[in-house]
């Protein structure tokens, strides 16, 4: 079915007509000749430019910039709200139902809503980007950085709208002030060193800064980033990126619409996509401490490397998780009456995987560039495997125990294991207990840690150990328990 | 022979800490209208979202006109139509374009014709250019039920398609049910108001707490009746006829003087005899009825108990 007669795209663009695009193409089209306006001015005027502008492709740049600017928070940010509202509000109004009985094919109903709800955005940003070809050629720029911000901008737009749909189909309200959030929380960690950071290719910033070449300012901004060792164009990175991770996350939604009780990712999904994220990042910071970088932004590259790869896991972790209800109620349908059934079905069993994954990416980094640091390593992806673990388990057994409670609970016991030491090494002023924090031992090790103290980190491993243990065995008898009701 | 409308086997519904539907198992011929009736939280609309594969169910099988839900969902689609008992309409569309929305979807032929077809059946005609939004609850309803009908399904599952309606709207909405009924689809419709049923239904299953009690058709479901309430009106001869009433077994009885109620476990058979008796007895008998519609002594006899 072409598009043009997708009942859902064409319901959605009847919708955004209805609620009218004039105004916001006439919004667009003044903020874009107000910047064009600006430009002639600033040409006209180039040396006795208050701002300094010492070219035309010096202020085209800036004013290019702000075009982009725009077009980026019209149809990247509003756009993929916008489509999540879409989704949120016919799941509420149970017209998602209602489509999803017709005999429209799951990847029908994806692309509709997909495509359709940012139309108003999509049109505001048509016309800047033709106010932003006519900043670039007035200012004597390259063609191509026209080309490759709004390839760029555009492929980051569907990037959006599929991670929209996503967030419309797993969150039952718009949270768009948390990603906000969020989102401030991370960026600084990303401009460490930005052509080292996967988010700065999967979100393009730094394929953006690159084509604009502000390299005189900060040398990272101006190279050609590396995979591997080998010079790789941004702008490649970033498409190759968006569409690998994009056509997973397809997936997952066509799967979702044809049958919205599986889990939100499949297991071979979840650890191809973690697989595919974290050996990009080793990829990016590869020879980490061999390069023209700085010692210290060598360990923050390696700490946050380690963050990233935690913050994915734990979140993939959560996604592909399944409510034990579902798995009780498959556990029936199959006749399945081992715990060992169980485990295969349950998330503990992806956390050794993602561990696993995870412990991989890391030995070859180590082995490669820093064999010196191989006890800290060790620590690492122990304290990682235990994070891992102790993450489901605990939301397993939570889920099993307290049921639609389980979140607090889990919030609470993490609070308990993450946060409660470091309260106490703050007040009691102790080294060794903060380091008994669930996240403290990795991220130490892959400081300049010294010998003596790494003894420390190990005994901190063995008891949060001990934690996953203790979880494992409740977590055992939580499922016996419920596989007895079961049968 | 052409396969049942519908046939449901064995079907379970498992939620948390609650069976919500329990081995049900029921059959549909094309033209069978069958009340799904049951108190609150019976699981009547459980079963209705598992039989459209809008609910996962744990064990049994749905079939409709021989196509199976877990291997030809395609197919099904095509056959069944599901009228959730709210109304999911897109407020800002006018209710042409809402069922154009249905029609693309569905592939439906000559999309005009049949939209307006719908829109005749159920009286929206001349609303064909308003907006959902200001659409009566009523309106809503039987805009819903066009949306439901212009695929021509052979399979209808109504829940609680009454609900909210004045008594205006339920009088409408009995005509297109009836005519429905006319026009050969198979029905299930589900509702705790037994009224809304009584009369166009040919079929009754009750459910209570996930369980189907009672299934069969009305008339077979009134002989199984051990007891029914009756009423008795005559116009001379009153004392005799309480005199035989009370003699042939008549429970909590209630007389006036011109006729009286009583209850009476003797079943079909035992009421006809009871009827000849006054009759040869010379009461001269003016009015002899049950004592409510037969769906709510079906249901009152079921054990489903609780009706809301």
């Amino acid at each position: 079915m072409k598009l043009s007669e997708n009942p859902i795209f064409l319901t959605h663009k009847r919708l955004v007509h209805r609620g009218g695009v004039l105004a916001a193409v006439v919004i667009a089209t003044l903020i874009g000749f107000s910047l064009l306006l600006g430009l002639f001015s600033s040409l006209s005027e180039l040396h006795q430019s208050r701002w300094g502008f010492r070219s035309p492709a010096e202020t085209g740049k800036i004013f290019y910039g702000w075009v982009i600017g725009v077009e980026i928070f019209m149809l990247v940010l509003l756009g993929a709200n916008r489509v999540t509202r879409a989704l949120q509000e016919d799941r509420k109004a149970g017209l998602w139902d209602s489509n999803r009985l017709t005999p429209l094919k799951p990847e029908q109903i994806v692309a509709g809503y997909w495509l359709a709800p940012a139309l108003r955005e999509f049109y505001m940003a048509v016309v800047l980007a033709g106010f932003g070809l006519l900043v670039v050629l007035f200012s004597h720029l390259p063609i191509t950085l026209w080309l490759g911000t709004q390839t760029l901008i555009f492929s980051t737009a569907l990037f959006c709208g599929l991670l929209g749909i996503l967030f419309g189909m797993a969150a039952q309200k718009s949270s768009g002030a948390l990603i906000f959030l969020a989102m401030f929380f991370f960026i600084p960690f990303s401009f460490v060193a930005p052509s080292r950071v996967l988010t700065n290719f999967l979100f393009p910033i730094y394929g953006i800064g690159n084509l604009f070449q502000i390299g005189e300012v900060e040398r990272d901004w101006a190279r050609m980033p590396e995979l591997f060792g080998q010079p790789m164009p941004a702008i490649l990175i970033s498409l190759g990126l968006q569409a690998i991770i994009g056509w997973f996350i397809w997936r997952v939604l066509v799967r979702k619409t044809a049958n919205p009780f599986q889990p939100l990712l499949l297991r071979w999904e979840a650890i191809s996509i973690f697989s595919i994220m974290v050996f990009a990042q080793h990829a990016l910071i590869w020879k980490v401490r061999t390069d023209w970088f700085r010692a210290d932004v060598s360990e923050q590259l390696l700490a946050i490397t380690h963050g990233g790869t935690l913050l994915v896991g734990l979140a993939l972790l959560l996604l592909a998780s399944r409510p034990p209800e579902q798995i009780r109620v498959e556990a029936m349908r199959l006749g399945l009456k081992s715990i060992s059934d169980i485990f295969q079905r349950s998330s503990v069993s992806l956390a050794l995987a993602l561990g696993g994954v995870a412990a991989m990416a890391m030995t070859v980094q180590f082995s490669m560039h820093l064999p010196e640091n191989f006890s800290g390593l060790i620590v690492t992806v122990v304290n990682l495997l235990m994070i891992f673990l102790t993450f489901t388990l605990l939301l397993e057994f939570c889920r099993l125990r307290h049921q639609r409670r389980a979140l607090g609970f889990v919030a609470l016991w993490l609070f308990v294991l993450v946060v409660v030491p470091l309260i106490l090494g703050a007040v009691f002023a102790s080294e060794e207990a903060a380091q008994v924090c669930l996240l403290a031992p990795g991220f130490l090790a892959l400081t300049s840690v010294s010998a003596e103290k790494l003894p420390a980190l190990h005994l901190a491993n063995l008891v949060h150990f001990a934690v996953v243990v203790f979880l494992f065995i409740d977590w055992r008898r939580q499922w016996k328990k419920l596989l007895a009701r079961a049968a | 022979m052409s396969s049942p409308a519908l046939v449901i086997e064995h079907l379970r519904v498992d939620f948390p800490d609650v069976i919500a539907v329990n081995d049900l198992t029921l059959t549909m011929d094309a033209g069978d209208v069958c009340g799904l009736i049951g108190p609150n939280g019976a699981g009547k609309t459980t079963t209705m979202r598992a039989i459209s594969g809008l609910q996962e169910f744990t064990r049994g099988s749905v079939r409709v006109s021989g196509h199976e839900l877990a291997s030809e969902p395609d197919e099904l689609k095509r056959r069944l139509g599901f009228m959730p008992d709210f109304c999911p309409t897109y407020d800002q569309l006018t209710t042409s374009e809402f069922l154009e929305h249905f029609a693309r979807a569905f592939d439906v032929p000559n999309r005009s014709k049949r939209i307006e077809e719908c829109l005749e059946l159920t009286w929206l005609t001349d609303k064909r250019d308003a907006l959902c939004e200001g659409l009566s609850r009523g309106m809503k309803q039987r805009l819903v039920l066009a949306k439901t009908l212009l695929p021509n399904p052979q399979v209808l599952l109504l829940d609680e398609p009454a609900s909210g309606l004045d008594p205006l709207g339920r009088i409408e909405l009995r005509k297109i049910l009836l005519q429905l009924r006319e026009s050969g689809k198979a029905v299930l419709i589900s509702s705790h108001i037994l009224t809304e049923l009584s009369g166009f239904c040919n079929k009754a299953a009750i459910m209570e707490r996930g369980e189907l009690v009672k299934f069969g058709t009305i008339a077979d479901l009134g002989q199984q009746m051990s007891q029914r309430k009756m009423s008795v009106k005559w116009r001379a001869d009153g004392d005799k006829a309480v005199e035989l009433l009370k003699n042939s077994g008549a429970k909590n009885l209630e007389t006036s003087a011109i006729g009286a109620t009583f209850d009476f476990d003797g079943g079909t058979e035992g009421l006809d005899e009871l009827l000849k008796t006054l009759v040869t007895q010379g009461v001269r008998v003016a009015e002899w009825r049950g004592v409510g519609d037969d769906l709510e002594q079906i249901f009152l006899q079921s054990g489903a108990k609780e009706l809301m």
